[in-house]
């Protein structure tokens, strides 16, 4: 089949990052390129070598509750003591705020250091990979699972559940994506489930006598049910809202959730230590046979939850809505129906397979369309100049995340257990557009690569170059704002 | 005339007060009231922003959560029955002014518990998350001619999506455009169908922006720092709708929005928080309207309550009937609106949530109506359509007066 170059620019754009310097050149059968991009799977393997994991993560915030805990309570904190935590100058509880302050900036220190560093990585692998099409599916399946740092305890796990539960699931099964994300730190965390205890659970039980013994004062403070894991997993991870669930059914499922939380950090004083993020804690667990949408899941502990997950991904309102979500993505606001139709089918007939879905979509005429293109949202517009400018963010990723931030899709900060929105009405306007000119300004003066002007942007736009904007481009007065004239003409601001 | 450069310089100090409407003009009508509609996304508790402290059931139901006057951290008494959360403070001045008014047990008609469908319903004005696809506000101001709107938002809200002529306003990069640049892009964008008309509004209404003379884009890049708050949060948001709306020729109405709410854990700490935000946006939209505070009324609205129970880890989960906040030199407040349903046993819906006697859009209409000078015949046809048993609340604003 001759390649159109209408294919070509789809598949690097819509499909892809948007071209680096030398991609559109290199790509000779596009659906070939994708396909075999899914067989090739995530760039895991050198990019976050040597990133801590979030069990690493957990244990450094260990440390510090303890550092905390032996400055506010002297004596009393001295287990703290056993898993390294500094002991204060003073040394009898007795420090004072600066003091404490000054304990614990090392582990701020820290954690702002693993914050760019995590935030380096991801922006360095978008910027130089050759599988920018499973790179796009890694960062819509985060989207999808939205974690919002502005959460405090969830801000350091936002980046590892990408690396540690979506990466390595992108092109395998739904179903396996679902348990790593549900039983990970991140989403535990931000979702509240960690303390979430079912009231006839051996903990929940001895907490409620605890109560009635104090007469009540103290209620709401430790233990009970928490029904926001529950609810999101089944509103916005799988069934979706119209999904045919009561609340009921979100109760239900909360109940089977009761249990799956994180090691905490008296764990770590332990001499036996954590050996995985996640934490089953059987005595906090709901006891007994719970009914979800019809369906009874016997009591088997963490096996229960996890048969209601896989259950919940099987769905056909499950294919539905991550088939929608899918073709939204790539195809536009409003797909067709015939190819949401046929996401799903491919989605059910394969056991919730993803890389048979995305060969569907692949396959499928109506992504090729060349009417159908899609308004890149700040981090696709960022993403794509890094790509085209080859910019470098070496170890400091801040300007690359000061521009997300003012461009209205800060990192891993929704705010929203939603995600960012994808839909084009949301971020085409005028002042979104003017910031997106401000933006070219403050890329192009990072441009890495030598070629002149219109080579490279002939080279990086190739027939999505039109007459118009290269002319525009040989007259800029300099070559930076020739880099800055392309990063801001329309044709970049397009999927396309 | 005050730049954007000052305004930056300002927001850094914490004074975001200074700023230029950016060149555009706002049809002046006949009366020249001013309506502000703040949305807090995440559902704000009810029971916790105004403690229902003189309820019976109130001390038992919540615990460790419960606010009364006569606690150490005191809660702003307003009656025999309510009072305001302790970070009111701002608030709880208006309220003696008669200027400030909690609306108890509201809720938009969907009652449904999802916070997206929830907003959804509040931000389109009808009772299906798809009942429409504009906004009530943006179709509000279709309704007055020569009216438009703003919106203080990165990114344009369902509220105010729609037909009618809305902008949006957030804080700008604090770098500056080569005009030369801005010249070669021009016909560029002219040519693409989609794109022509925002960025010609784009430069349209940036052309009066000055140019820093120091701070370059890079430098300014330096600062960010993963997760860190986005630009704005309520007082810099709300200080600078008030700013835009206290001009003579500023919008009439306009929308700040604010995220945050959902309190699923430790609730008591984040809501002091959060309640301190939106008293101190409060303040900041007071302050920089100016005299036009006297015509202004301001509506405060979440997608909905929360459990009257606390959940197992300090906070409450998704409910039903919150409260509404109303303020403003028109209004007619220093009381507590709405019918009280109790949150003894018996009286919870589905023996969980506070019950919901007032719909939002009873509220929405009573100001509307009466502020706005929003024909009745037009709330019940094109703004809230399907709403006719939602009828208008009476007696929320003062008379229009006639405004020099």
């Amino acid at each position: 089949m001759q390649t159109s170059s209408n294919d070509l620019t789809v598949a690097v754009n819509r499909f892809g990052l948007g071209a680096k310097p030398g991609e559109l050149a290199s790509v000779h059968d596009p659906r070939a390129w994708l396909n075999a991009q899914i067989a090739h799977g995530s760039d895991d393997g050198n990019a976050f070598a040597g990133l801590p994991g979030s069990l690493d993560y957990l244990r450094d915030e260990a440390r510090l509750v303890a550092t905390r805990r032996v400055f506010k309570q002297g004596d009393r904190g001295r287990r703290a003591y056993m898993f390294g935590a500094v002991p204060p100058a003073t040394g009898n509880g007795q420090a004072n705020a600066a003091e404490l302050k000054r304990a614990l900036e090392p582990y701020r220190r820290e954690e702002r250091k693993d914050l760019l560093a995590e935030a380096a990585a991801r922006y360095r692998v978008a910027t130089v990979t050759d599988t920018p099409f499973v790179e796009r599916l890694v960062h819509f399946w985060s989207n999808h699972f939205a974690v919002s740092v502005d959460k405090r305890p969830a801000r350091l796990f936002a980046a590892p559940m990408e690396r540690e539960a979506i990466r390595p699931h992108v092109a395998g099964r739904f179903a396996d994506m679902l348990l790593a994300v549900e039983t990970h730190p991140a989403m535990l965390l931000y979702l509240d489930n960690v303390r979430s205890v079912g009231p006839d659970s051996r903990l929940g039980r001895r907490i409620a006598m605890r109560l009635a013994r104090k007469g009540d004062r103290d209620k709401g403070s430790a233990g009970g049910l928490n029904e926001n894991l529950g609810r999101e997993a089944m509103e916005l991870h799988t069934v979706g809202v119209d999904g045919g669930y009561t609340q009921a059914d979100v109760t239900e499922f909360s109940r089977a959730l009761t249990g799956w939380s994180i090691p905490f950090p008296r764990d770590f004083a332990n001499d036996r230590q954590p050996d995985s993020a996640f934490a089953f804690r059987a005595n906090a667990h709901e006891p007994g046979a719970r009914r979800v949408m019809g369906r009874t899941f016997p009591e088997e502990g963490f096996e229960q939850g996890k048969a209601i997950l896989e259950f919940l991904a099987r769905q056909p309102a499950t294919a539905k809505h991550l088939s929608l979500k899918l073709a939204q993505h790539f195809v536009s606001d409003d797909p067709p129906r015939s190819l949401v139709d046929r996401l799903v089918k491919s989605y059910l007939q394969h056991d919730t397979d993803l890389a048979a879905v995305y060969r569907t979509l692949i396959a499928s005429p109506e992504a090729w369309e060349p009417d159908a293109r899609k308004f890149r949202t700040p981090q696709d517009f960022v993403i794509a100049a890094l790509r085209a400018g080859q910019i470098e963010l070496d170890d400091n990723p801040q300007p690359a995340l000061a521009l997300l931030a003012n461009l209205g899709e800060p990192v891993f900060d929704p705010r929203s257990p939603a995600g960012f929105t994808d839909d084009s009405a949301n971020w085409v306007d005028p002042d979104a557009l003017w910031k997106r000119v401000q933006a070219a300004e403050a890329l192009s003066a990072r441009v890495a690569q030598g070629d002149p002007p219109l080579a490279w942007a002939r080279d990086v736009l190739g027939p999505r170059l039109d007459d118009d904007t290269a002319q525009a481009i040989r007259r800029a007065e300099s070559t930076r704002q020739a880099h800055a004239t392309l990063f801001a003409c329309p044709a970049f601001q397009w999927r396309a | 005339m005050l730049t954007r450069r000052q305004f930056l310089a300002n927001s850094m100090l914490g004074a975001a007060t200074l700023l230029i409407w950016p060149k555009l003009t706002f049809a002046a009508t006949g009366s020249d009231t001013r309506f502000l509609f703040v949305l807090l996304r995440g559902g704000l508790d009810g029971l916790e922003s105004v403690p229902p402290y003189g309820d019976p059931g109130y001390q038992a139901i919540r615990g460790a959560l419960a606010l009364s006057p006569s606690a150490d951290k005191p809660a702003h008494k307003l009656d025999n029955v309510f009072a305001l959360h302790p970070s009111f403070d701002h608030a709880a001045q208006l309220y003696a002014q008669g200027q400030f008014m909690p609306v108890v047990a509201a809720a938009p008609p969907y009652w449904g518990r999802s916070h997206f469908q929830a907003q959804d319903c509040v931000e389109n004005g009808t009772a299906k998350p798809d009942g429409a696809q504009t906004g009530w506000l943006n179709r509000c101001i279709a309704c007055m001619p020569g009216v438009d709107g703003l919106a203080c938002a990165a990114v344009m809200p369902l509220t105010m999506r729609g037909n009618a002529r809305v902008e949006t306003w957030s804080p700008p990069l604090p770098n500056e455009v080569n005009p030369i640049l801005l010249q070669r892009l021009q016909p560029l964008y002219a040519a693409d169908a989609r794109l022509a008309a925002p960025f010609a509004r784009a430069v349209v209404q940036q052309s009066g922006a000055s140019v820093p003379e120091t701070e370059t884009g890079l430098a300014a890049m330096q600062k960010g720092m993963p997760g860190r708050k986005r630009q704005g949060g309520l007082p810099v948001m709300m200080g600078a709708a008030g700013k835009f709306m206290g001009e003579a020729d500023g919008p009439r109405v306009a929308f700040v929005e604010d995220d945050g709410w959902d309190t699923h854990a430790n609730e008591a700490a984040i809501v002091t928080r959060k309640i301190a935000e939106l008293d101190a946006g409060l303040k900041a939209f007071h302050d920089s309207i100016g005299a036009r505070w006297d015509h202004t009324v301001v509506i405060v609205a979440t997608e909905f309550g929360r459990t009257a129970h606390i959940n197992g880890t300090g906070g409450t989960d998704h409910g039903t009937g919150g409260s509404m906040f109303l303020a403003g030199g028109a209004l007619r407040g220093g009381r507590v609106a709405g019918k009280w349903p109790g949150i003894g046993s018996g009286e919870l819906y589905q023996d969980r949530d506070v019950h919901a006697t007032t719909d939002f859009r009873s509220v929405f209409k009573g100001v509307l109506a009466v502020h706005l000078g929003v024909p009745v015949s037009l709330l019940e046809s094109r703004v809230f359509p399907g709403s006719a048993a939602a009828e208008p609340l009476d007696g929320l604003v003062a008379a229009t007066r006639s405004v020099a």
